[in-house]
Protein backbone atom coordinates (compact mmCIF):
# COMPACT_ATOMS: atom_id res chain seq x y z
CA UNK A 1 0.00 0.00 0.00
CA UNK A 2 1.27 3.45 -0.88
CA UNK A 3 1.04 6.30 1.63
CA UNK A 4 1.13 9.91 0.52
CA UNK A 5 1.20 13.41 1.96
CA UNK A 6 -2.04 15.08 0.90
CA UNK A 7 -1.95 18.21 3.06
CA UNK A 8 0.75 20.61 4.26
CA UNK A 9 0.19 23.27 6.93
CA UNK A 10 2.83 25.60 8.31
CA UNK A 11 2.72 28.67 10.50
CA UNK A 12 5.31 31.37 10.05
CA UNK A 13 8.48 30.66 12.02
CA UNK A 14 9.25 33.60 14.29
CA UNK A 15 11.68 34.31 17.15
CA UNK A 16 8.68 34.91 19.41
CA UNK A 17 4.90 34.63 19.08
CA UNK A 18 3.48 36.53 22.03
CA UNK A 19 -0.03 36.75 20.62
CA UNK A 20 -0.58 32.97 20.34
CA UNK A 21 -0.54 30.23 22.91
CA UNK A 22 1.17 27.02 21.81
CA UNK A 23 -2.26 25.44 21.28
CA UNK A 24 -3.25 28.26 18.95
CA UNK A 25 -0.05 27.78 16.96
CA UNK A 26 -1.02 24.13 16.48
CA UNK A 27 -4.57 25.17 15.56
CA UNK A 28 -3.30 27.51 12.85
CA UNK A 29 -0.97 24.91 11.27
CA UNK A 30 -3.72 22.28 11.46
CA UNK A 31 -6.30 24.60 9.90
CA UNK A 32 -3.92 25.30 7.03
CA UNK A 33 -3.15 21.60 6.51
CA UNK A 34 -6.82 20.60 6.50
CA UNK A 35 -7.64 23.38 4.04
CA UNK A 36 -4.75 22.27 1.83
CA UNK A 37 -5.88 18.63 1.92
CA UNK A 38 -9.57 19.43 1.71
CA UNK A 39 -10.37 17.26 4.73
CA UNK A 40 -12.58 17.72 7.77
CA UNK A 41 -10.67 16.48 10.81
CA UNK A 42 -13.92 15.63 12.62
CA UNK A 43 -15.04 13.30 9.84
CA UNK A 44 -12.12 12.28 7.62
CA UNK A 45 -9.11 11.69 9.89
CA UNK A 46 -8.59 8.36 11.64
CA UNK A 47 -5.50 9.06 13.77
CA UNK A 48 -3.51 12.00 15.11
CA UNK A 49 0.21 11.79 15.96
CA UNK A 50 1.89 14.64 17.83
CA UNK A 51 5.60 14.96 18.52
CA UNK A 52 6.67 16.65 21.73
CA UNK A 53 8.74 16.43 24.86
CA UNK A 54 7.22 17.52 28.17
CA UNK A 55 10.25 19.59 29.15
CA UNK A 56 9.96 21.86 26.12
CA UNK A 57 6.23 22.26 26.79
CA UNK A 58 6.62 23.15 30.46
CA UNK A 59 4.05 20.70 31.77
CA UNK A 60 3.69 16.96 32.22
CA UNK A 61 1.86 14.37 30.09
CA UNK A 62 1.79 16.45 26.91
CA UNK A 63 -0.46 13.99 25.06
CA UNK A 64 -3.34 14.81 27.42
CA UNK A 65 -3.23 18.40 26.16
CA UNK A 66 -3.57 17.47 22.50
CA UNK A 67 -6.94 16.64 21.09
CA UNK A 68 -9.03 19.80 20.83
CA UNK A 69 -6.68 22.09 18.89
CA UNK A 70 -6.25 19.45 16.17
CA UNK A 71 -9.89 18.50 15.83
CA UNK A 72 -8.99 15.21 17.49
CA UNK A 73 -11.31 15.10 20.51
CA UNK A 74 -12.58 11.55 21.17
CA UNK A 75 -10.34 10.15 18.39
CA UNK A 76 -7.20 7.99 18.42
CA UNK A 77 -4.19 10.15 19.33
CA UNK A 78 -0.66 9.40 20.44
CA UNK A 79 2.49 11.39 21.11
CA UNK A 80 5.94 10.46 19.89
CA UNK A 81 8.62 11.85 22.17
CA UNK A 82 10.86 12.78 19.29
CA UNK A 83 11.31 14.76 16.12
CA UNK A 84 8.35 15.24 13.80
CA UNK A 85 9.95 12.99 11.21
CA UNK A 86 9.80 10.13 13.71
CA UNK A 87 6.09 10.93 14.02
CA UNK A 88 5.77 10.84 10.23
CA UNK A 89 7.28 7.34 10.22
CA UNK A 90 4.78 6.35 12.93
CA UNK A 91 1.77 7.66 10.98
CA UNK A 92 3.10 6.01 7.79
CA UNK A 93 3.11 2.66 9.59
CA UNK A 94 -0.35 3.21 11.10
CA UNK A 95 -1.76 3.62 7.59
CA UNK A 96 0.22 0.60 6.36
CA UNK A 97 -1.61 -1.57 8.92
CA UNK A 98 -4.87 -0.91 7.08
CA UNK A 99 -6.51 0.18 10.33
CA UNK A 100 -6.21 3.90 9.50
CA UNK A 101 -6.82 5.57 6.13
CA UNK A 102 -6.00 9.19 6.91
CA UNK A 103 -3.54 10.23 9.64
CA UNK A 104 -2.30 13.60 10.82
CA UNK A 105 1.22 14.35 12.08
CA UNK A 106 1.95 17.46 14.11
CA UNK A 107 5.08 19.01 15.63
CA UNK A 108 5.70 22.49 16.98
CA UNK A 109 8.00 24.78 18.92
CA UNK A 110 6.98 27.50 21.37
CA UNK A 111 10.53 27.87 22.56
CA UNK A 112 10.02 31.59 23.21
CA UNK A 113 7.87 30.55 26.18
CA UNK A 114 10.87 28.74 27.69
CA UNK A 115 12.90 31.06 29.89
CA UNK A 116 15.77 28.56 30.27
CA UNK A 117 16.06 26.63 26.98
CA UNK A 118 19.76 25.90 27.42
CA UNK A 119 18.96 24.39 30.83
CA UNK A 120 16.52 21.97 29.17
CA UNK A 121 19.09 20.93 26.60
CA UNK A 122 21.59 20.49 29.43
CA UNK A 123 19.19 17.96 31.00
CA UNK A 124 19.95 15.75 28.00
CA UNK A 125 23.49 15.26 29.27
CA UNK A 126 24.28 12.19 31.35
CA UNK A 127 23.58 13.25 34.96
CA UNK A 128 26.51 11.28 36.42
CA UNK A 129 29.29 11.46 33.85
CA UNK A 130 28.75 14.74 31.97
CA UNK A 131 26.33 17.20 33.50
CA UNK A 132 28.17 17.69 36.83
CA UNK A 133 31.11 19.11 34.87
CA UNK A 134 29.02 22.20 34.20
CA UNK A 135 29.56 22.85 30.51
CA UNK A 136 27.22 24.50 28.03
CA UNK A 137 25.54 21.70 26.06
CA UNK A 138 26.73 23.23 22.76
CA UNK A 139 30.23 22.16 23.85
CA UNK A 140 29.13 18.78 22.46
CA UNK A 141 28.58 20.41 19.05
CA UNK A 142 31.95 22.20 19.27
CA UNK A 143 33.74 18.93 20.01
CA UNK A 144 31.89 17.16 17.21
CA UNK A 145 32.50 19.96 14.71
CA UNK A 146 36.22 19.89 15.50
CA UNK A 147 36.33 16.10 15.15
CA UNK A 148 34.40 16.18 11.87
CA UNK A 149 36.49 18.92 10.27
CA UNK A 150 39.72 17.22 11.30
CA UNK A 151 38.74 13.69 10.25
CA UNK A 152 37.48 14.80 6.84
CA UNK A 153 40.10 17.52 6.19
CA UNK A 154 37.24 19.96 5.70
CA UNK A 155 38.33 23.62 5.87
CA UNK A 156 36.41 25.94 8.23
CA UNK A 157 35.75 28.05 5.14
CA UNK A 158 33.31 25.38 3.98
CA UNK A 159 31.16 26.25 7.02
CA UNK A 160 31.17 29.90 5.91
CA UNK A 161 29.81 28.75 2.53
CA UNK A 162 27.05 26.68 4.17
CA UNK A 163 25.86 29.56 6.36
CA UNK A 164 26.00 32.14 3.58
CA UNK A 165 24.13 29.91 1.10
CA UNK A 166 21.48 28.76 3.56
CA UNK A 167 20.61 32.11 5.10
CA UNK A 168 20.33 33.62 1.62
CA UNK A 169 17.99 30.78 0.64
CA UNK A 170 15.77 31.79 3.56
CA UNK A 171 15.23 35.20 1.98
CA UNK A 172 13.02 33.45 -0.57
CA UNK A 173 11.01 31.59 2.07
CA UNK A 174 8.24 33.79 3.50
CA UNK A 175 7.98 31.72 6.71
CA UNK A 176 11.70 31.96 7.60
CA UNK A 177 12.71 33.88 10.73
CA UNK A 178 16.40 34.42 10.00
CA UNK A 179 16.80 35.06 6.28
CA UNK A 180 19.70 37.44 5.62
CA UNK A 181 22.21 38.37 2.94
CA UNK A 182 25.13 36.95 4.87
CA UNK A 183 28.55 36.82 3.17
CA UNK A 184 31.20 34.24 3.92
CA UNK A 185 33.31 37.03 5.46
CA UNK A 186 30.52 37.86 7.91
CA UNK A 187 30.46 34.26 9.06
CA UNK A 188 34.23 34.09 9.46
CA UNK A 189 34.23 37.35 11.42
CA UNK A 190 31.37 36.41 13.74
CA UNK A 191 32.15 35.87 17.42
CA UNK A 192 33.82 32.64 18.50
CA UNK A 193 31.42 30.51 20.55
CA UNK A 194 32.33 26.84 20.74
CA UNK A 195 35.40 26.68 18.53
CA UNK A 196 35.51 25.98 15.66
CA UNK A 197 31.87 27.16 15.76
CA UNK A 198 31.13 30.88 15.69
CA UNK A 199 27.88 32.64 16.46
CA UNK A 200 26.67 32.46 12.81
CA UNK A 201 27.31 28.69 12.68
CA UNK A 202 24.54 28.20 15.25
CA UNK A 203 20.83 28.43 14.37
CA UNK A 204 18.68 30.79 16.42
CA UNK A 205 15.47 29.69 18.16
CA UNK A 206 12.07 30.04 16.54
CA UNK A 207 8.42 29.29 17.28
CA UNK A 208 6.29 27.55 14.70
CA UNK A 209 4.05 24.58 14.00
CA UNK A 210 3.88 22.07 11.17
CA UNK A 211 1.01 19.70 10.33
CA UNK A 212 0.97 17.10 7.56
CA UNK A 213 -2.03 15.05 6.45
CA UNK A 214 -1.17 11.52 5.28
CA UNK A 215 -3.45 9.16 3.39
CA UNK A 216 -3.48 5.71 1.83
CA UNK A 217 -3.58 5.71 -1.97
CA UNK A 218 -7.25 4.66 -1.83
CA UNK A 219 -8.20 7.48 0.54
CA UNK A 220 -6.17 9.95 -1.52
CA UNK A 221 -8.18 9.00 -4.62
CA UNK A 222 -11.44 9.28 -2.72
CA UNK A 223 -10.46 12.76 -1.47
CA UNK A 224 -9.33 13.82 -4.98
CA UNK A 225 -5.92 14.65 -3.52
CA UNK A 226 -2.63 15.12 -5.34
CA UNK A 227 -0.30 13.20 -3.05
CA UNK A 228 3.46 13.30 -2.66
CA UNK A 229 4.36 9.69 -1.94
CA UNK A 230 6.31 8.61 1.11
CA UNK A 231 8.61 6.12 -0.58
CA UNK A 232 10.68 5.23 2.46
CA UNK A 233 11.22 6.04 6.12
CA UNK A 234 14.02 5.11 8.50
CA UNK A 235 15.28 5.97 11.94
CA UNK A 236 18.27 4.99 14.07
CA UNK A 237 20.31 5.85 17.13
CA UNK A 238 24.04 5.72 17.70
CA UNK A 239 25.39 4.89 21.17
CA UNK A 240 23.64 7.23 23.61
CA UNK A 241 26.77 7.93 25.60
CA UNK A 242 29.01 10.77 24.47
CA UNK A 243 31.99 8.56 25.18
CA UNK A 244 31.27 5.62 22.87
CA UNK A 245 29.59 7.28 19.90
CA UNK A 246 31.10 8.16 16.54
CA UNK A 247 32.29 11.77 16.88
CA UNK A 248 33.33 12.39 13.30
CA UNK A 249 30.50 10.87 11.26
CA UNK A 250 26.72 10.95 11.74
CA UNK A 251 26.27 7.18 12.08
CA UNK A 252 22.62 7.57 13.13
CA UNK A 253 21.88 9.38 9.85
CA UNK A 254 23.76 6.79 7.77
CA UNK A 255 21.75 3.96 9.33
CA UNK A 256 18.42 5.80 9.10
CA UNK A 257 19.10 6.62 5.44
CA UNK A 258 20.04 3.01 4.73
CA UNK A 259 16.65 1.90 6.06
CA UNK A 260 14.72 4.56 4.13
CA UNK A 261 16.65 3.92 0.89
CA UNK A 262 16.00 0.16 1.15
CA UNK A 263 12.28 0.76 1.42
CA UNK A 264 12.33 3.38 -1.37
CA UNK A 265 14.59 1.20 -3.57
CA UNK A 266 17.08 4.06 -3.87
CA UNK A 267 20.41 2.48 -4.80
CA UNK A 268 22.51 5.47 -5.84
CA UNK A 269 21.27 8.36 -3.72
CA UNK A 270 23.73 10.86 -5.22
CA UNK A 271 22.21 10.41 -8.69
CA UNK A 272 18.60 9.60 -7.74
CA UNK A 273 17.84 12.42 -5.26
CA UNK A 274 16.90 15.82 -6.72
CA UNK A 275 16.52 17.91 -3.54
CA UNK A 276 17.66 17.41 0.04
CA UNK A 277 16.62 19.01 3.29
CA UNK A 278 19.03 18.01 6.07
CA UNK A 279 19.43 19.11 9.66
CA UNK A 280 21.75 22.13 9.81
CA UNK A 281 21.13 23.46 13.31
CA UNK A 282 24.91 23.81 13.45
CA UNK A 283 26.52 24.58 10.09
CA UNK A 284 28.85 21.54 10.04
CA UNK A 285 25.81 19.27 10.45
CA UNK A 286 24.72 20.03 6.87
CA UNK A 287 28.00 18.68 5.50
CA UNK A 288 28.22 15.78 7.95
CA UNK A 289 24.63 14.75 7.19
CA UNK A 290 25.10 14.98 3.40
CA UNK A 291 28.00 12.55 3.70
CA UNK A 292 26.03 10.24 6.01
CA UNK A 293 23.14 10.22 3.51
CA UNK A 294 25.46 9.13 0.70
CA UNK A 295 24.87 12.43 -1.11
CA UNK A 296 28.59 13.22 -0.91
CA UNK A 297 31.63 11.04 -0.34
CA UNK A 298 33.28 11.32 3.07
CA UNK A 299 35.32 14.52 3.14
CA UNK A 300 33.85 15.79 -0.15
CA UNK A 301 30.80 17.75 1.10
CA UNK A 302 32.83 20.74 2.25
CA UNK A 303 34.68 21.03 -1.06
CA UNK A 304 31.40 20.70 -2.97
CA UNK A 305 29.83 23.39 -0.76
CA UNK A 306 32.70 25.74 -1.61
CA UNK A 307 32.07 25.07 -5.33
CA UNK A 308 28.39 25.99 -4.89
CA UNK A 309 27.18 22.45 -5.55
CA UNK A 310 24.39 22.75 -2.93
CA UNK A 311 22.99 26.10 -4.08
CA UNK A 312 19.60 26.35 -5.79
CA UNK A 313 21.31 26.14 -9.20
CA UNK A 314 23.92 23.60 -8.06
CA UNK A 315 24.23 19.87 -8.66
CA UNK A 316 22.09 19.05 -5.62
CA UNK A 317 20.00 21.85 -4.07
CA UNK A 318 20.29 21.48 -0.26
CA UNK A 319 18.20 23.29 2.33
CA UNK A 320 16.47 25.49 -0.20
CA UNK A 321 13.94 26.17 2.57
CA UNK A 322 16.63 28.17 4.33
CA UNK A 323 17.31 25.28 6.70
CA UNK A 324 17.38 25.84 10.41
CA UNK A 325 20.13 28.43 10.05
CA UNK A 326 17.76 30.57 8.00
CA UNK A 327 14.30 29.52 9.19
CA UNK A 328 15.21 29.09 12.87
CA UNK A 329 15.54 26.13 15.20
CA UNK A 330 11.99 24.87 15.73
CA UNK A 331 13.15 21.97 17.92
CA UNK A 332 10.89 18.90 17.53
CA UNK A 333 9.24 20.44 14.44
CA UNK A 334 12.57 20.62 12.59
CA UNK A 335 12.38 17.35 10.64
CA UNK A 336 8.66 17.67 9.88
CA UNK A 337 9.28 21.15 8.48
CA UNK A 338 11.87 19.63 6.14
CA UNK A 339 9.44 16.93 4.99
CA UNK A 340 6.87 19.67 4.37
CA UNK A 341 9.40 21.63 2.31
CA UNK A 342 10.32 18.60 0.20
CA UNK A 343 6.61 17.89 -0.34
CA UNK A 344 6.05 21.48 -1.52
CA UNK A 345 9.05 21.21 -3.88
CA UNK A 346 7.78 17.94 -5.36
CA UNK A 347 4.29 19.42 -5.81
CA UNK A 348 5.75 22.46 -7.55
CA UNK A 349 4.36 24.70 -4.80
CA UNK A 350 7.62 26.14 -3.44
CA UNK A 351 7.07 29.64 -4.84
CA UNK A 352 10.14 31.62 -5.83
CA UNK A 353 12.46 28.95 -4.43
CA UNK A 354 10.97 26.18 -6.61
CA UNK A 355 13.54 23.74 -8.03
CA UNK A 356 12.40 22.84 -11.53
CA UNK A 357 11.80 19.19 -12.24
CA UNK A 358 12.33 17.89 -8.71
CA UNK A 359 10.90 14.34 -8.62
CA UNK A 360 12.58 12.68 -5.63
CA UNK A 361 13.59 14.37 -2.41
CA UNK A 362 15.00 13.40 0.96
CA UNK A 363 14.28 14.96 4.36
CA UNK A 364 16.51 14.16 7.32
CA UNK A 365 16.15 14.93 11.01
CA UNK A 366 18.43 14.86 14.04
CA UNK A 367 17.30 15.22 17.64
CA UNK A 368 19.78 18.02 18.39
CA UNK A 369 22.54 18.04 20.98
CA UNK A 370 23.42 15.95 22.82
CA UNK A 371 21.57 13.22 20.90
CA UNK A 372 22.84 10.80 18.28
CA UNK A 373 19.40 9.96 16.92
CA UNK A 374 17.92 10.73 13.55
CA UNK A 375 15.28 9.92 10.98
CA UNK A 376 15.04 10.06 7.20
CA UNK A 377 12.14 10.14 4.75
CA UNK A 378 12.35 9.69 0.98
CA UNK A 379 9.51 11.41 -0.86
CA UNK A 380 8.52 11.06 -4.50
CA UNK A 381 6.32 13.13 -6.79
CA UNK A 382 3.04 11.64 -8.05
CA UNK A 383 1.14 10.13 -9.77
CA UNK B 1 -6.11 33.63 7.87
CA UNK B 2 -7.02 31.18 10.55
CA UNK B 3 -8.30 33.49 13.23
CA UNK B 4 -10.66 36.28 12.29
CA UNK B 5 -8.96 38.78 14.52
CA UNK B 6 -5.44 39.15 15.83
CA UNK B 7 -4.13 41.08 18.76
CA UNK B 8 -1.62 43.71 17.72
CA UNK B 9 -1.22 45.51 21.04
CA UNK B 10 1.55 43.78 22.98
CA UNK B 11 0.31 45.30 26.24
CA UNK B 12 -2.80 43.15 26.01
CA UNK B 13 -0.92 39.86 26.06
CA UNK B 14 -1.17 37.82 29.19
CA UNK B 15 1.41 35.36 30.47
CA UNK B 16 1.82 33.37 33.64
CA UNK B 17 5.29 32.61 34.93
CA UNK B 18 5.91 29.18 36.42
CA UNK B 19 8.38 26.36 36.61
CA UNK B 20 8.52 22.59 36.72
CA UNK B 21 10.21 21.88 40.01
CA UNK B 22 11.74 18.44 40.14
CA UNK B 23 14.62 17.17 42.25
CA UNK B 24 16.41 13.88 41.89
CA UNK B 25 19.22 11.74 43.06
CA UNK B 26 20.98 9.91 40.25
CA UNK B 27 22.22 6.49 41.33
CA UNK B 28 25.53 5.65 39.74
CA UNK B 29 24.78 1.91 39.56
CA UNK B 30 27.05 -1.07 40.08
CA UNK B 31 29.64 -0.07 37.49
CA UNK B 32 29.56 3.58 38.56
CA UNK B 33 30.07 2.48 42.18
CA UNK B 34 33.23 0.55 41.24
CA UNK B 35 34.54 3.44 39.15
CA UNK B 36 33.89 6.26 41.59
CA UNK B 37 35.17 4.37 44.65
CA UNK B 38 38.42 3.59 42.79
CA UNK B 39 38.65 7.20 41.69
CA UNK B 40 38.04 8.51 45.21
CA UNK B 41 40.23 6.01 47.10
CA UNK B 42 43.00 5.29 44.60
CA UNK B 43 42.82 8.20 42.17
CA UNK B 44 42.68 5.90 39.15
CA UNK B 45 40.28 5.12 36.30
CA UNK B 46 38.64 1.72 35.78
CA UNK B 47 37.12 0.26 32.64
CA UNK B 48 34.69 -2.67 32.38
CA UNK B 49 35.93 -5.60 30.30
CA UNK B 50 33.93 -7.69 27.88
CA UNK B 51 36.04 -10.82 27.50
CA UNK B 52 33.86 -12.10 24.63
CA UNK B 53 34.33 -8.98 22.47
CA UNK B 54 37.78 -8.06 23.80
CA UNK B 55 36.54 -4.55 24.67
CA UNK B 56 37.24 -2.42 27.74
CA UNK B 57 34.50 0.17 28.24
CA UNK B 58 35.05 3.65 29.66
CA UNK B 59 32.82 4.79 31.33
CA UNK B 60 32.41 1.28 32.71
CA UNK B 61 29.04 -0.44 32.46
CA UNK B 62 27.75 -3.88 33.35
CA UNK B 63 26.50 -4.74 29.87
CA UNK B 64 28.29 -4.94 26.54
CA UNK B 65 27.01 -2.62 23.83
CA UNK B 66 28.06 -5.14 21.16
CA UNK B 67 27.04 -8.58 22.48
CA UNK B 68 24.76 -7.65 25.42
CA UNK B 69 26.76 -9.85 27.83
CA UNK B 70 26.87 -8.97 31.52
CA UNK B 71 30.28 -7.53 32.45
CA UNK B 72 31.82 -8.26 35.83
CA UNK B 73 35.53 -7.66 35.29
CA UNK B 74 37.08 -4.23 35.85
CA UNK B 75 40.55 -3.28 34.60
CA UNK B 76 42.71 -0.18 35.03
CA UNK B 77 42.75 2.41 32.23
CA UNK B 78 46.24 3.34 30.95
CA UNK B 79 47.40 6.49 32.77
CA UNK B 80 48.12 8.43 29.59
CA UNK B 81 45.43 9.36 27.06
CA UNK B 82 45.20 11.38 23.90
CA UNK B 83 42.99 14.36 23.05
CA UNK B 84 40.64 13.10 20.32
CA UNK B 85 38.82 16.41 19.97
CA UNK B 86 38.66 19.73 21.77
CA UNK B 87 36.62 22.90 21.79
CA UNK B 88 37.19 26.32 23.29
CA UNK B 89 33.92 27.50 24.85
CA UNK B 90 33.32 31.23 25.10
CA UNK B 91 30.06 30.70 26.99
CA UNK B 92 29.54 29.04 30.34
CA UNK B 93 26.76 26.56 31.10
CA UNK B 94 24.16 29.33 31.39
CA UNK B 95 25.16 31.01 28.14
CA UNK B 96 26.99 33.88 29.88
CA UNK B 97 30.39 34.97 28.57
CA UNK B 98 33.13 32.68 29.85
CA UNK B 99 36.18 34.72 30.70
CA UNK B 100 38.71 33.27 30.33
CA UNK B 101 37.32 30.80 27.77
CA UNK B 102 37.03 27.18 28.86
CA UNK B 103 38.83 24.38 27.06
CA UNK B 104 36.94 21.06 26.92
CA UNK B 105 38.33 17.85 25.51
CA UNK B 106 37.27 14.34 24.70
CA UNK B 107 40.14 12.04 25.60
CA UNK B 108 40.64 8.45 24.48
CA UNK B 109 42.96 5.81 25.91
CA UNK B 110 44.81 3.13 23.96
CA UNK B 111 42.92 -0.16 23.86
CA UNK B 112 39.83 1.33 25.54
CA UNK B 113 36.37 1.66 23.96
CA UNK B 114 35.07 5.12 24.85
CA UNK B 115 36.90 7.78 26.79
CA UNK B 116 36.18 10.74 29.03
CA UNK B 117 35.00 14.27 28.42
CA UNK B 118 36.48 16.82 30.81
CA UNK B 119 38.25 20.14 31.11
CA UNK B 120 41.60 20.45 29.42
CA UNK B 121 43.94 22.24 31.82
CA UNK B 122 45.81 24.11 29.11
CA UNK B 123 45.43 27.53 27.52
CA UNK B 124 43.51 27.64 24.21
CA UNK B 125 46.77 28.36 22.38
CA UNK B 126 48.52 25.35 23.88
CA UNK B 127 45.61 22.96 23.35
CA UNK B 128 46.04 20.65 20.37
CA UNK B 129 44.15 17.60 19.18
CA UNK B 130 46.38 14.57 19.51
CA UNK B 131 48.22 15.91 22.56
CA UNK B 132 49.01 13.39 25.28
CA UNK B 133 47.36 14.01 28.65
CA UNK B 134 46.65 12.42 32.01
CA UNK B 135 44.05 13.14 34.64
CA UNK B 136 44.70 15.52 37.49
CA UNK B 137 42.72 14.37 40.52
CA UNK B 138 41.84 16.51 43.49
CA UNK B 139 43.68 15.86 46.78
CA UNK B 140 42.43 12.70 48.54
CA UNK B 141 40.64 14.63 51.31
CA UNK B 142 38.70 16.72 48.76
CA UNK B 143 37.44 13.74 46.75
CA UNK B 144 33.82 12.66 47.19
CA UNK B 145 33.42 9.93 44.59
CA UNK B 146 32.02 11.88 41.64
CA UNK B 147 33.33 12.88 38.21
CA UNK B 148 34.28 16.21 39.79
CA UNK B 149 37.04 14.40 41.72
CA UNK B 150 38.91 14.84 38.46
CA UNK B 151 39.99 18.47 37.99
CA UNK B 152 40.66 17.87 34.34
CA UNK B 153 43.27 16.60 31.92
CA UNK B 154 46.73 18.09 32.00
CA UNK B 155 49.46 17.72 29.40
CA UNK B 156 51.51 14.57 30.03
CA UNK B 157 54.91 15.26 31.53
CA UNK B 158 56.68 13.46 28.71
CA UNK B 159 55.44 16.06 26.21
CA UNK B 160 55.90 19.14 28.41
Amino acid sequence: MRVGIIGVGLTAFRPSTPEYSWKELMFEAASRAYADAGVDPRADVGSFVTCAEDYYEGFGIFDEFVPDQLGAALRPTCTVSGDGLQGLANAFMQIQTGLIEVAVVEAHSKISDVLTPIGIIEHGLDPIWNKPLGFHPYVVAGLEAAAYLRATHTPTKALDAVVSKTRRNALRNPIAAYGAAVDMDHVAASEARFEPLRSLDISGPADGAVVLVLASDRAARRLHANPVWIRGVGWASDSPSLETRDWAGATYARLAAGMAYRLAKVRRPSSEIDVAEVDDRFSYKELQHLEALGLAKSGEAGKAALRGAYAADGRLPVNISGGSLGCGNVFEATGLHRAAEVALQLRGDAGSRQIDGAKVGVAQAWRFVPSATGAVAVLGAGP
Amino acid sequence: MTFLERTTDARRYRAWEGNMEADYIYTSGLAGQRFFVALRDEGRLLAARCTACGLDYLPPRIFCEECFAELTEFVPVPPEGQVASLTVAHQDRTGALASPPQVWAFVTFKGVRGGLLHRLLATPDAARPGMRVHIRVRPREARTGTIADIEGFEPARSTK
